[in-house]
């Protein structure tokens, strides 16, 4: 079998390119955020005349 | 009159502190397990308090009980309290310990007195804002809360506990349970808090509001994490909590109708959950001791408490709330 070096190799590559993409995907899922801010309005604090 | 705190962590021992600064309150007990912080803490309260070293479900001799203690010990602890027709405030926001106490509803409502329950920063504060927020409409339809931060180590505790189990949510009519952890969504706290993911999680909130709000179609909690509190909740802890947690906030969405259109009202807060939480069951056990409250039984602050005097009496204490203004 001269090409089972060969195929091994290629086979361990690719499991660590798979390994590498998956921890470089659990590290952006596990920082990453976002959303939408509200497009107007803002907050306000209340006083006794505004909860009265 | 004369109050009792059990459990002196974060929240306990601003309550407490809260209570001792209240006109009408002669003597505060202040009990723990740890007689050092008994100690601590009933020094820096002055001539109104009284160490009492525990145990927590010793006897106690007081017009009103304020529960502060870990979640889990709650409704053990209120059990006797209600048998011998002392009002009971529960700052507990463990599902566990609010289905236990909604359970003592019939026996406080027979002796006529009221057992006050999820009497914190959330639940507490945010029953109280839902309130108010649902007085301006002549029907609510859904209520929607958002919480960020923890009080001490024991809240931080809860925290971590509550995204690992199930959320409780009340959906056109019933109970639905989903994964604590899913329904990841951006609230937008008041400022400078700002903007936090925030996820479902046992929490008890739909549990108080439901009784309050008959016919309302859907209530949901979600609690502020991070995907990492998300992803490690199913283990111990990796760091030790922090004595006394961050700024916190709070964000209640009610939508409901008058005059047949839709309406919606967001309010919310910011402030240490241990300092706000505090007040809120110091203010909440003073009303308790006077009778000042709309009925005997068990239930959260929405049903028991007149919003806007109430709030307007957090405001003096030092917790003040906010409106977002222009949502439609």
């Amino acid at each position: 079998m001269p090409y089972l070096g060969v195929v091994v190799t290629l086979i361990r590559r690719a499991l660590v390119a798979l390994g590498m993409a998956g921890i470089v995907a659990a590290v952006l899922r596990a920082r990453g955020t976002g959303g939408t801010p509200p497009q107007r309005g803002g907050w306000r604090e209340l006083t006794p005349d505004d909860l009265s | 009159m004369r109050v009792a705190v059990l459990g002196l962590g974060a929240g306990g021992a601003r309550a407490a502190r809260q209570l001792a600064s209240t006109d009408s309150v002669e003597e505060v007990v202040v009990r723990d397990l740890r007689p050092a912080r008994v100690d601590e803490v009933a020094a820096s309260l002055g001539d109104k308090a009284t160490g009492d070293r525990g145990p927590y479900n010793a006897p106690v001799e007081a017009d009103v009980v304020v529960l502060a203690v870990p979640a889990g010990l709650h409704v053990e602890l209120a059990g006797p309290l209600v048998a011998r027709g002392i009002p009971v405030v529960s700052m507990s926001d463990a599902v566990e310990d609010v289905r236990g106490l909604l359970d003592f509803g019939p026996e406080a409502e027979a002796r006529g007195i009221p057992v006050v329950i999820g009497a914190g920063f959330a639940p507490g504060l945010t029953c109280v804002l839902a309130a108010q927020a649902a007085a301006g409409f002549e029907s609510v339809d859904e209520i929607h809360v958002a919480r960020l931060g923890t009080g001490g180590p024991a809240c931080a505790r809860q925290h971590h506990r509550a995204l690992r189990g199930s959320a409780i949510d009340w959906r056109d009519g019933g109970w639905v349970r989903r994964p604590a952890g899913s329904g990841r969504e951006l609230s937008w706290f008041p400022d400078p808090v700002g903007p936090a993911d925030c996820y479902r999680a046992a929490l008890p909130d739909a549990l108080l509001l439901v009784p309050v709000f008959p016919g309302i179609s859907r209530v949901t909690a979600r609690l502020a994490a991070n995907r990492r509190d998300r992803l490690t909740s199913r283990l111990p802890m990796l760091r030790p909590p922090h004595p006394e947690g961050g700024v916190g906030a709070v964000r209640v969405e009610v939508r409901g109708r008058v005059g047949g259109s839709s309406r919606v009202g967001i309010y919310g807060a910011i402030d240490r959950p241990g300092v706000a939480g505090g007040a809120v069951a110091a203010l909440a056990a003073v009303e308790a001791a006077r009778g000042n409250l709309a009925r005997p039984g068990a239930g959260g602050l929405a049903g028991l408490v007149d919003s806007s005097g109430f709030l307007i009496e957090l405001a003096r204490r030092g917790v003040k709330v906010a409106m977002f203004e222009g949502a439609g």
